[in-house]
C-alpha cells in the first residue's frame, strides 16, 4: 500500500502547485489569547546579540507581543524585501535605509508615523535632525532613527612609526592627506599610502562634499556630477592612484582595500565605524578625523525602523518600534560596540565600548555632516556610479568623461521619476 | 495489493464478447498511462511550459517598483538594438563559445584516447580528471580567482620565476573572459572524457585489428576508424557543450567583481539576463532577453541538426 | 590489463607524460585551496607565496561555521539534493514507463510537448517560476528549491530510452499473471532499469547539490541557503579573506566528494549513459 500512497502524494502535490497559482495568502501572527506576533527584518548578523537582548527586555514590558526574527545578507536585503512587498509579506518592522525610504515610501508598502508620533506624544527631538529629515518624505515621518555613521580616516600606526611621520590630526588638509601619502608608499615592501576605493558613503563622496560639490541639488531635480567642484573632488580622489599611491582598481577589486589596510599593506583610508569590531583586534590600527578640503565635511547616513503596510498588528509593530527607540534600548546597541546609536546622549557608552581607539571622531563630525542623497533614484544613480566611475578608477577613461556621462544618466533617472 | 475499483477489468458485469474484453483492457491501460504521466506531465506544465509562455508575455511588459507590470508592446525589443551592453554580452558568450567548446572537446578527446591504450594507471587518471566535475562551480570560481589574483596568486609566482611579470588575470578587460575559458575548459574535460572514452569502448575492436593487419600507422587508424566511428558520439555531445556554453553564469558571477571594469567584457547573456532580472528589478527586459536566448539557441541546435548529416556516421 | 614488456617503450612514456600533465593541472587547484584554507591571512598574501603554513590554522575552519551557519547549509542542501533526486527517480521512471510501454491517445504529442522544454534554455522559465513562487508565499522555503526540481522532462526521455529497450516477453507473461500497468512497472520494469536510473540519481543529485542561480533567487535567508548560495555569501561577506574563503570551499565540496569516492564507479557509468545514450 505505501506505493499507492507515494503516488497519491505525487498527484496530491501536482495539484496543489496548480491551485496554489491563484490563491496567495499568507497570515501572519494569529492573535489567540491577545497574543500577538511580529515579525522585525534586518540585515546585520553582528546586532544579533544586542537585538536579543533588546526584545527580552521588550517582552518584559509587552508579554504579549511575541518578536520573531528574520535575518537577510545586506546582498539580498532589499531584493527580498522588494518581491515580499509585491506579495504583501513585508516583515511587521524591518531596518530602512536613506537610499529606498523615498521609493517604499512613495510606493505605499511603508506608513507614515506622523499620526502614532502625534497619538502618544512621542519626540523626535532626540535624534540628531539630519537622520529625521532623512526619513521624512513629503513632509510625512516614516521611520525612527536607529543609528548612525559618520566616515573616519583609519590609519596603521606601525606605517607611520616606521616612516618617522607623526600620525594623522585635525589639522590635516588634502595637501597633508597627499604628501604623507607620498612619504608613506613604498613599493619594495609592497605599501601604498591611502587606498582609493570606489565607494561613495565611505570615499568620494567625502571629497565632493569638502570640496563644495554635490551630488544631487537641494530640490532633487538635477545631478551635480558635472559640476567643476565634483570633477575636482573625484579627480584628486583619482590621483593617488594615478601617482602610485592607492592600489590600482583592479588589485582593490581583486583583494579588498580592508584586507590590505588590516594586514599593514595600506597605512590610510576613509572607511565607517562598523569595522570597529573588525580592527579593534589589531593593535595597530587607530582613526582620526577626516583631512579638510574648502570645509569640513563627511558623509552621514543611518538607519531607521519602519512599519510595513501590510501589518496586522499595527499597534503592537509601532510599541516596538518605539522601544527601538528608546533609550534603553540605545544603551544596548551602545554596549556591544557595534553602532552609534541615534539616541542623543546615548553615545558616551559606545566610546567606552573600544576606550583604546579615537572613536570620538565619529560623534564629532556629525556636527558638520552631510547626508547621502535621498530621492527615489538613489538606487538607480549608485548603480550607475560603479558603473561609470570604475572606468574613471581604472584609467581608462578622464574623470570628466566620466562624471559627465554619469551626469546625463543620473539626470535621466531624476527625470524618470 | 488490491485492483481500484476504477479499473476496468472488473468494472463490467456483463457478459464479455472477445472485442469488448479487448476494449476493457485498453481502457485500463488509458487510465494507467494517464495516472502514471500525470505528476511529471502537470509538473512540466506548470513550471515549464506554460513558464515559456508567460515568458513570451513579460517580454512585452515593464515592471514597477512592487511587481505591477504594464504592456508596452515591442519597447524592449526595440531598446535591445541600441543596448551596448547587450552586443557586448552576445559577444562575450560568443567568444566563450568558440574557445570553450572546440578546445573543450578536442582536449576531452586526447585524454580519452589515451585512456583508451593499455595503460598502468587508468583509474587513477580517470578519477583525477573527473574531480572537478563533481566539484560545485561556485567553489571552482574561488579557488580560480584565488589562483588568478595578480598580486598573490599561485600563477603570477610560478611565471615570476621565469621572470615574467603576469598580468591582471580577472580584473584586466582583455584577459579576463579567456582566463574564465580556461576554467570552464578545465572543469568541463572530465565530464566530456567520460563519455568519449565509454564511446570508445563501444567501438568494436575487429575494427582496430583489421587495420592492424592492413599496416595501418596510428594517425591513420585514429582518423579513419575512430573518429568516423565516434562522431556520433561527437556530435551529442557538441550539442550539449553548445547549449551549456551558451548559458554560462556562475563562473562569471563568481569570478568577476563589480567594481571590475572587466565586467563589461566579461558578462554573459545570461549574467545580463540575471541583472535585469533580479538585481536591476526590469524584469520585462530580462524576459525579452530570455526569449532572444531561446530563438538564438533554437536556431544554433537546427544548424547543427541540419550539418550533421554531413559528417556524423550512424551504422 | 595485460602486463608485457612494451611497458615503458617511448609511446606509453609519452602517454603517461601527457597524462600526468594533465593531472597536475587537475589536482593543484584543490592542493592549493587546501593549503591556503589552513593559512593566516598574512601567510596568503606573502610575497612569494608560502607553500606550507608554518602553523596549520584549523581555526579558519572554525571562524566558516562561526560566520555562516554551514551546518544548516549543508542540512539543506542535503534536503533539497536527496529530495529532488527520489522524487525526480519515481516520477520520471513512472512517466517513461508509460510512455515507452502503453499504448494511449495523445501518447506521441504528450511526449512531444515533454520534449520540447529540453529544448528551452532554463532561463526562460526562471521568472514565471520566481513568480509563482512568490505567489505561493514559497520564498524562503526549501520547497521552492525543490519542488521545481521534482519534473525532469530528460529524466523522463532518459529513462524511457531504457524501458524501450526492455524485452516485450516479460511483460506479457506478468500481464497473464493479472499483474497491472503499476505492478508491472514496480516489480518487473523498475529493477530492470535499474542502471538508468542509478545514472539519472547521479546526474540529478551532482545538478541539485551544485546549483547555484535558482536556490539564489529564491531563498537569501541564510537558514535556508544551499551550500553554493552560502559560499556565494561568504564571498560577498568576507571579501577576499582567501584562507575563509578557500575553507568555506573546501567544506562545500567535501561531502560530494566523499560521495564520489565511495561509488567511483557508478559516478562514471553514470555520467557516461546519461550522455551515450
Amino acid at each position: 500500500m505505501k506505493k499507492w500512497l507515494i503516488m497519491l502524494v505525487a498527484i496530491v502535490l501536482g495539484l496543489l502547485g496548480l491551485a496554489g497559482c491563484s490563491s496567495s495568502d499568507k497570515s501572519s501572527g494569529e492573535s489567540k489569547d491577545g497574543k500577538v506576533e511580529i515579525t522585525y527584518g534586518f540585515w546585520d548578523k553582528k546586532q544579533v546579540p544586542a537585538i536579543n537582548e533588546i526584545i527580552k527586555k521588550f517582552n518584559e514590558k509587552y508579554p504579549n507581543i511575541k518578536v520573531k526574527t528574520e535575518i537577510t545578507p545586506y546582498g539580498q536585503y532589499f531584493q527580498k524585501l522588494e518581491t515580499a512587498a509585491t506579495g504583501g509579506a513585508l516583515p511587521d518592522v524591518l531596518w530602512m535605509n536613506g537610499a529606498h525610504v523615498q521609493q517604499y515610501a512613495e510606493g505605499k508598502v511603508i506608513i507614515p508615523l506622523n499620526d502614532l508620533v502625534k497619538k502618544d506624544d512621542y519626540s523626535l527631538d532626540n535624534y540628531p535632525k539630519s537622520l529625521v529629515d532623512l526619513y521624512t518624505v513629503n513632509d510625512q515621518v516614516y521611520g525612527i532613527p536607529k543609528d548612525y555613521d559618520t566616515i573616519g580616516l583609519w590609519y596603521n600606526k606601525k606605517i607611520f612609526d616606521d616612516a618617522g611621520v607623526a600620525y594623522p590630526d585635525e589639522s590635516w588638509d588634502w595637501n597633508k592627506l597627499k604628501e604623507v601619502a607620498k612619504k608613506l608608499t613604498n613599493k619594495d615592501k609592497g605599501i601604498w599610502g591611502f587606498a582609493s576605493t570606489l565607494m561613495n558613503q565611505e570615499g568620494y563622496y567625502n571629497f565632493i562634499w569638502q570640496n563644495g560639490g554635490e551630488i544631487v541639488s537641494a530640490d532633487g531635480k538635477t545631478a551635480g556630477f558635472d559640476k567643476p567642484e565634483t570633477i575636482e573632488a573625484l579627480k584628486f580622489d583619482v590621483s593617488f592612484i594615478k601617482e602610485g599611491l592607492s592600489p590600482t582598481q583592479a588589485q582593490m577589486t581583486e583583494t579588498a582595500a580592508s584586507e590590505l589596510f588590516s594586514s599593514g599593506k595600506i597605512a590610510m583610508m576613509f572607511d565607517g565605524p562598523w569595522m570597529v569590531p573588525e580592527y579593534k583586534k589589531n593593535p595597530d590600527i587607530n582613526v582620526a578625523v577626516l583631512p579638510k578640503g574648502k570645509q569640513r565635511a563627511v558623509s552621514i547616513h543611518g538607519l531607521a525602523n519602519v512599519i510595513a503596510a501590510n501589518t496586522k498588528h499595527k499597534d503592537a509593530a509601532w510599541k516596538f518600534v518605539q522601544f527601538l527607540g528608546s533609550k534603553d534600548a540605545a544603551e544596548i546597541f551602545a554596549k556591544t560596540g557595534t553602532v552609534i546609536p541615534a539616541y542623543n546622549g546615548t553615545q558616551d557608552a559606545w566610546l567606552k565600548s573600544v576606550p583604546n581607539m579615537n572613536l570620538k571622531v565619529f560623534i564629532d563630525s556629525a556636527e558638520y555632516s552631510v547626508p547621502l542623497p535621498s530621492v527615489k533614484a538613489t538606487g538607480e544613480i549608485w548603480q550607475y556610479e560603479v558603473d561609470v566611475l570604475k572606468k574613471a578608477w581604472s584609467l581608462e577613461v578622464s574623470v570628466e568623461d566620466a562624471a559627465k556621462e554619469l551626469n546625463k544618466m543620473a539626470n535621466d533617472a531624476l527625470a524618470k521619476n | 495489493m488490491k485492483e481500484l475499483p476504477l479499473n476496468g477489468d472488473v468494472k463490467g458485469k456483463r457478459k464479455k464478447s472477445v472485442s469488448s474484453l479487448a476494449k476493457t483492457k485498453k481502457r485500463s491501460d488509458y487510465f494507467w498511462a494517464y495516472v502514471m504521466i500525470a505528476p511529471t506531465m502537470l509538473g512540466l506544465f506548470i513550471f515549464y511550459l506554460w513558464p515559456i509562455l508567460q515568458t513570451f508575455y513579460y517580454s512585452f511588459t515593464e515592471w514597477g517598483a512592487f511587481g505591477q507590470h504594464v504592456w508596452i508592446g515591442l519597447e524592449n525589443y526595440k531598446r535591445m538594438l541600441t543596448d551596448a551592453n547587450l552586443f557586448q554580452s552576445i559577444k562575450n558568450t560568443a567568444i566563450y563559445i568558440i574557445f570553450t567548446v572546440p578546445i573543450g572537446i578536442f582536449l576531452s578527446i586526447l585524454v580519452a584516447v589515451l585512456l583508451n591504450q593499455k595503460i598502468k594507471g587508468k583509474t587513477v587518471y580517470r578519477t583525477l580528471y573527473f574531480l572537478p566535475v563533481i566539484t560545485m562551480p561556485a567553489a571552482i570560481a574561488m579557488v580560480w580567482r584565488w589562483l588568478y589574483n595578480a598580486d598573490y596568486g599561485l600563477l603570477n609566482y610560478l611565471l615570476s620565476l621565469f621572470g615574467i611579470k603576469g598580468p591582471h588575470w580577472v580584473s584586466d578587460p582583455k584577459i579576463a573572459l579567456y582566463s574564465i575559458i580556461v576554467v570552464a575548459i578545465w572543469s568541463g574535460v572530465g565530464y566530456n572524457m567520460v563519455i568519449f572514452l565509454s564511446g570508445l569502448q563501444g567501438i568494436p575492436r575487429v575494427y582496430y585489428e583489421a587495420a592492424e593487419i592492413d599496416g595501418a600507422g596510428p594517425f591513420t587508424v585514429f582518423f579513419k576508424i575512430t573518429l568516423p566511428l565516434l562522431s556520433p558520439v561527437i556530435f551529442f555531445v557538441t550539442i550539449m557543450s553548445l547549449i551549456g556554453a551558451f548559458q554560462v553564469f556562475d563562473l562569471i558571477f563568481m569570478m568577476i567583481g563589480k567594481g571590475s571594469t572587466a565586467l563589461e567584457h566579461t558578462q554573459s547573456i545570461v549574467y545580463l539576463f540575471y541583472q535585469h532580472a533580479f538585481v536591476l528589478n526590469d524584469k520585462g527586459y530580462a524576459a525579452a532577453i530570455a526569449v532572444v536566448l531561446l530563438i538564438v539557441i533554437l536556431i544554433i541546435t537546427a544548424i547543427q541538426m541540419a550539418l550533421q548529416k554531413k559528417w556524423v556516421h550512424y551504422d | 590489463m595485460e602486463k608485457t614488456k612494451r611497458l615503458f617503450t617511448g609511446k606509453t612514456f609519452l602517454i603517461h607524460f601527457i597524462l600526468i600533465l594533465g593531472s597536475v593541472a587537475m589536482v593543484v587547484p584543490f592542493l592549493w585551496m587546501i593549503l591556503t584554507s589552513l593559512k593566516t591571512y598574512g601567510e596568503s598574501i606573502h610575497v612569494p607565496p608560502v607553500l606550507i603554513p608554518k602553523d596549520l590554522q584549523w581555526g579558519n575552519y572554525k571562524e566558516v561555521f562561526d560566520l555562516l551557519p554551514f551546518f544548516k547549509f549543508m542540512l539543506n542542501t542535503f534536503i533539497v539534493t536527496v529530495a529532488r533526486t527520489v522524487g525526480q527517480l519515481f516520477l520520471c521512471s513512472l512517466a517513461a514507463y508509460a510512455f515507452a510501454r502503453i499504448e494511449f491517445p495523445g501518447r506521441n504529442f504528450l511526449f512531444l510537448l515533454a520534449l520540447s522544454v529540453l529544448m528551452v534554455p532554463g532561463q526562460v522559465f526562471l521568472l514565471p517560476q520566481y513568480m509563482i513562487m512568490v505567489k505561493l508565499g514559497w520564498l524562503n522555503t526549501l520547497q521552492a528549491v525543490i519542488v521545481p526540481g521534482l519534473f525532469s522532462a530528460f529524466g523522463t526521455f532518459l529513462l524511457r530510452q531504457f524501458f524501450m529497450g526492455l524485452p516485450k516477453e516479460l511483460e506479457e507473461a506478468a500481464r497473464l499473471d493479472g499483474c497491472n500497468h503499476f505492478q508491472i512497472y514496480w516489480r518487473i520494469m523498475l529493477p530492470l532499469a535499474q542502471p538508468g536510473l542509478i545514472a539519472l540519481g547521479i546526474f540529478t543529485a551532482l545538478w541539485s547539490w551544485n546549483e547555484l542561480m535558482w536556490p539564489m533567487i529564491v531563498n537569501s535567508s541564510p537558514d535556508k541557503m544551499t551550500l553554493s548560495v552560502g559560499l556565494a555569501s561568504l564571498q560577498g561577506q568576507y571579501l577576499t579573506n582567501y584562507p575563509i574563503l578557500m575553507a568555506g570551499s573546501f567544506l562545500a565540496i567535501l561531502p560530494m566528494l566523499i560521495l564520489f569516492i565511495i561509488l567511483q564507479k557508478q559516478f562514471i557509468e553514470g555520467i557516461a549513459l546519461t550522455g551515450g545514450k
